[in-house]
């Protein structure tokens, strides 16, 4: 009986496969004339499924098997003039404790576009930082299910992914075949949810952020060489953040809650990135470095957290619709804290240890049944999990018996876009 | 059980089943609302990439064709990389508020009526199609003029009248250079006219090195009094 229903659900699961591919069901993006000017309508969804043998990850029940990876965003945008677009997305996920399906204004920009080389944008703009910052929720545009954790941790992602304010940007191409310069400067406020990954992770201190955020300013150049399909680049981004909220006084533990604010003192990300592409291969490599040095309850304390990532990864299309690829994702962080909080918690620094680094092996493979619908079967082998003042996937919260050296990951991911 | 060993083979067969693409030429066409008549290599990748989204103070709108071997031909010569990148690379535009997804179409009689009646519109169709009620784009490679040299250079004459007038100054040439190295056409850019006349007359006899595409190229031809 149980064959039979494994059959079954397998024929089933051939024809609907099949019918997606021979039928190329019309998912085109949506657009309508409003005040004379096209306005296109553009969406995706996606939904994911991570097995752990070890410790629960992404503040999911993993080792359990979870669903609760789900994300979707919606867009419209129109070309005003010939150099003004506006446009708009709005953006909703959960991540096991995160999200929790709060929807989000994730853009909302006018564009103003003066030359190919200079052009404006202002309203809530993504942040350009590497390769993939500004697309890492449209997984669709990439072969693995997630992003290299030691560079965009999705569990952190609202400290990076866009802020409210402007940005110049623009493309020089160069005479003499010396290739082409992109630039983008930034500066504006970014403000986390307090569904995001920081102020969950401070509530395993009895804490509760209120906010979360701050100036935040940065650059990034990238040259596309004269080299065909080599692409290298750097960003620096620069922020000025400040948190608040409440927490239990770890000198007075029976006191109940005190008031509690973080403030930067230096906090900056340094990242640089090279890109290859030939034919159907695919290689990228980064490097983020995040210093982070904090004045805590008031400037009582200072904390200092040195993150540093780095991945190598490749990606080949066997076909049309069959690609795989693999990466190896490095991450480390060392922390010491200074002044009256140093007694709780000591400098944690040697990277040797599994509590300050996380080395994933990943494997993939992405079927794509048409233009707008894939699958992912992908797979992680870590060393560590990482869990220094900063969080890195590994949280407290859901492992209370403490975490395990190893965790072997099963994701499973498809989404939709149109 | 037999069915069930046979349909996951069909399946990786059904998925990895490869496109066959037979390349053609291309030819790229444009709304009559495009006052230009050429177009260089990089203003095409440009404007296909929504780098540009004017050309000589009108708005343009690219238009593509979903798939296919003319579609294939156009990436190939002038955008470099698969359908699958460029498709990845404009819904990165499209989700991060950066551009829009440009026009797809299903064939060159579509592509040829959408940009006929669309002002701004430039698109690309086979070589062969016809261009009833749209303009085809003469395509430039001015990227490459340090790379042609000039084998056979004849100088101007210098009308008599002005040199005795001691009438002299700089003459500047914007060139259209065949690929076999013969000028097929020359716009004066500036200085006087007549010496102008002169120098028309004498770069129109100007062999330059072969190229596999036309180059634009600009000159400036000196009439000295003195000499």
């Amino acid at each position: 009986m149980h064959r039979q229903r494994a059959g079954l659900l397998f024929v089933c699961a051939y024809l609907v496969c099949a019918y997606l591919c021979a039928s190329g069901i019309s998912m085109q993006a949506q657009e309508f004339r409003l005040l004379d000017r096209t306005v296109q309508v553009h969406g995706f969804v996606s939904q994911g499924f991570i097995y752990t043998n070890d410790n629960n990850w992404l503040t999911m029940n993993t080792s359990q098997g979870s669903a609760a990876f789900t994300d979707f965003g919606l867009n419209m945008s129109s070309q005003i003039t010939d150099k003004f677009r506006i446009g708009a997305q709005v953006y909703d996920r959960n991540l096991g404790q995160l999200g929790q399906y709060h929807p989000s204004l994730d853009w909302a920009v006018a564009d103003y576009r003066f030359k190919s080389w200079l052009g404006v944008r202002a309203g809530k703009v993504k942040t350009t930082l590497g390769l993939y910052n500004d697309t890492q929720d449209e997984d669709f545009l990439r072969t693995f299910a997630l992003l290299p954790q030691s560079v965009y941790p999705i569990d952190i992602r609202d400290a990076t992914i866009a802020l409210l304010g402007a940005d110049i940007y623009g493309t020089i191409s160069f005479e003499r075949h010396l290739g082409e310069l992109s630039y983008t400067a930034y500066a504006g406020d970014r403000r986390d949810s307090i569904y995001s990954g920081y102020p969950y992770y401070f509530s395993s201190f009895g804490a509760q952020i209120k906010s979360f955020g701050g100036l935040q300013y940065g650059a990034d150049l990238r040259w596309s060489t004269p080299l065909k399909g080599l692409l290298i680049g750097a960003s620096r981004l620069n922020g000025n953040i400040t948190g608040k909220g409440s927490v239990i006084n770890p000198f007075n533990p029976g006191g109940g809650l005190v008031p509690y604010s973080e403030a930067s003192k230096a906090d900056w990300v340094n990242q640089f990135y090279g890109e290859y592409t030939v034919g159907r291969l695919r290689i990228d490599s980064e490097y983020r470095r995040y210093w982070r040095n904090q004045e805590l309850f008031g400037g009582t304390s200072e904390s200092f957290a040195d993150v540093r990532g780095w991945y190598i990864s490749g990606a080949y299309r066997i076909c049309k619709r069959f690609q795989f690829g693999s990466y190896y994702s490095r991450y480390t962080i060392t922390n010491v804290v200074a002044g009256a909080l140093a007694v709780f918690y000591p400098p944690a620094t040697d990277t040797n240890l599994a509590a300050n680094h996380d080395y994933d092996k990943v494997i993939t493979g992405r079927v794509d049944f048409n233009r707008f619908w894939n699958v992912k079967v992908e797979g992680h082998f870590m060393n560590g999990y990482g869990s220094g003042p900063y969080p890195n996937g590994f949280y407290v919260q859901v492992n209370p018996h403490g975490f395990q050296p190893n965790t072997n990951a099963l994701v499973l991911k498809t989404s939709l876009n149109f | 059980m037999k069915n069930h060993r046979i349909l996951p083979l069909v399946a990786v067969v059904v998925i990895c089943a490869p496109l066959r693409v037979v390349a053609s030429e291309v030819k790229v066409i444009a709304n009559g609302s495009i006052k230009a008549d050429m177009i260089s290599t990089n203003e095409v990748k440009s404007v296909f990439l929504e780098e540009y989204g004017s050309l000589n103070g009108i708005h343009v709108e690219p238009v593509l064709e979903k798939d296919g071997p003319v579609h294939e031909a156009f990436l190939h010569e002038y955008l470099g990389g698969t359908d699958d990148d460029l498709q990845s690379y404009y819904r990165a535009l499209v989700f991060s508020g950066r551009g829009s997804m440009p026009k797809q179409l299903d064939s060159d009689a579509e592509v040829l009526a959408y940009v006929a009646r669309t002002r701004g519109a430039i698109g690309y169709v086979s070589s062969e199609a016809s261009t009833e009620g749209v303009k085809t784009l003469v395509i430039v490679n001015a990227g490459n003029n340090s790379q042609r040299r000039l084998i056979t250079r004849v100088e101007p004459e210098y009308p008599d009248t002005l040199k005795r007038l001691n009438i002299g100054g700089t003459v500047r040439l914007q060139l259209t250079i065949a690929p076999k190295g013969n000028v097929v056409s020359v716009q004066v850019l500036g200085g006087n006219p007549i010496l102008g006349e002169a120098a028309v007359a004498a770069v129109k006899q100007w062999v330059y090195t072969a190229s596999h595409a036309r180059t634009v190229a600009e000159v400036s031809i000196p009439f000295d009094s003195h000499r």
